[in-house]
């Protein structure tokens, strides 16, 4: 089964906002909320400006998950994390518990009220019929049920942003990363980039902090 | 029998306050965790790619791992 991913490659990514404009238009996302977004580092420093589309990852232990207490959150065959706006109380703890801002709300009343949670879906929808229009007015898309892959990286001028099932897109990443070496003109496997965000055979994963060190800890 | 008008205004107070911690069934059945649909399962929509049957997994997926190789130029340029 298809595990989906999402993967941004800092080498080619441009900063145009296409994907966020993609996704807001196609989803139709209200404004003051913005599922996916470009983050810029180094701004103008020349040969080291770095750009990078972030959105929720979707990750295999999503800490969103854990902490949600109406537990709305579910886990698709297919690897996407997706939640249930029915069940969502909007009370923020899974932004908190995000590494990466995903969860989004919109500010609606005078002393901070907020909506129920809104995040990137993989444009795979909700829990509602898919591709009805209860689905799309409350989640969006649902792209994946049409045979199709998200908007944001099918659309991404430079292909920089990819998504789809992790062993293929991480296959295209590894042609580049070998390219780009074999060229010498950039950095190879050691770009930021799968290895860097998922782990690989040179990059343990880091040893937890003994709970000990760590104040308050039980 | 003489009505006591204090205790009974203290239960109807009680009454009207507690009401707000009671839900209703047909609200916890909402906020039961529901069943998602599978994508294969295709969509209610006139949007659907042409290239595969709806309901066969194995189809929805040869389909998207063929479209997953357009976002690869050194596939497409070949």
């Amino acid at each position: 089964m298809a595990r989906m991913k999402f993967i941004c490659d800092t080498e080619r990514c441009i900063e145009c906002n296409g994907c966020v404009t993609a996704c807001k238009n196609d989803n139709e996302v209200p404004w003051g909320v913005n599922r996916r977004r470009v983050v810029t580092v180094n701004d103008g420093i020349i040969g080291q400006e770095k750009s990078v589309s972030v959105a929720c990852m979707h990750c295999s232990d999503a800490p969103c998950m854990a902490v949600c207490p109406v537990d709305c959150f579910y886990r698709t065959d297919e690897g996407v994390v997706l939640h249930d706006k029915d069940i969502c109380i909007g009370c923020g703890y899974c932004s908190f518990a995000c590494p990466f801002g995903a969860p989004q709300f919109l500010s609606k009343g005078a002393f901070g009220s907020r909506s129920k949670m809104d995040k990137c879906t993989f444009c795979s929808g909700g829990p509602e019929e898919n591709g009805s229009v209860a689905e799309f007015e409350k989640y969006g898309r649902n792209r994946l049920a049409e045979g199709k892959l998200p908007l944001c990286a099918e659309m991404c001028s430079t292909k920089a942003l990819i998504g789809g099932d992790s062993d293929i897109i991480s296959g295209i990443f590894n042609n580049r990363v070998a390219t780009r070496e074999k060229n010498g003109h950039y950095a190879g496997s050691k770009a930021f980039g799968w290895t860097t965000a998922y782990g690989g055979p040179d990059a343990p994963a880091p040893t937890p902090t003994p709970a000990a060190k760590i104040p308050g800890a039980q | 029998m003489k009505v006591n008008f204090k205790t009974l205004g203290l239960c109807f107070t009680a009454a009207i306050l507690l009401a707000a911690c009671s839900e209703p069934p047909e609200i916890a059945a909402k906020a039961a965790k529901r069943p998602d649909v599978a994508p294969y399962m295709g969509a209610n929509n006139g949007f659907m790619t042409k290239n595969w049957t709806p309901g066969n997994q194995a189809s929805w997926t040869e389909s998207i791992d063929k479209r997953n190789q357009s976002q690869n130029e050194y596939s497409r340029v070949k």
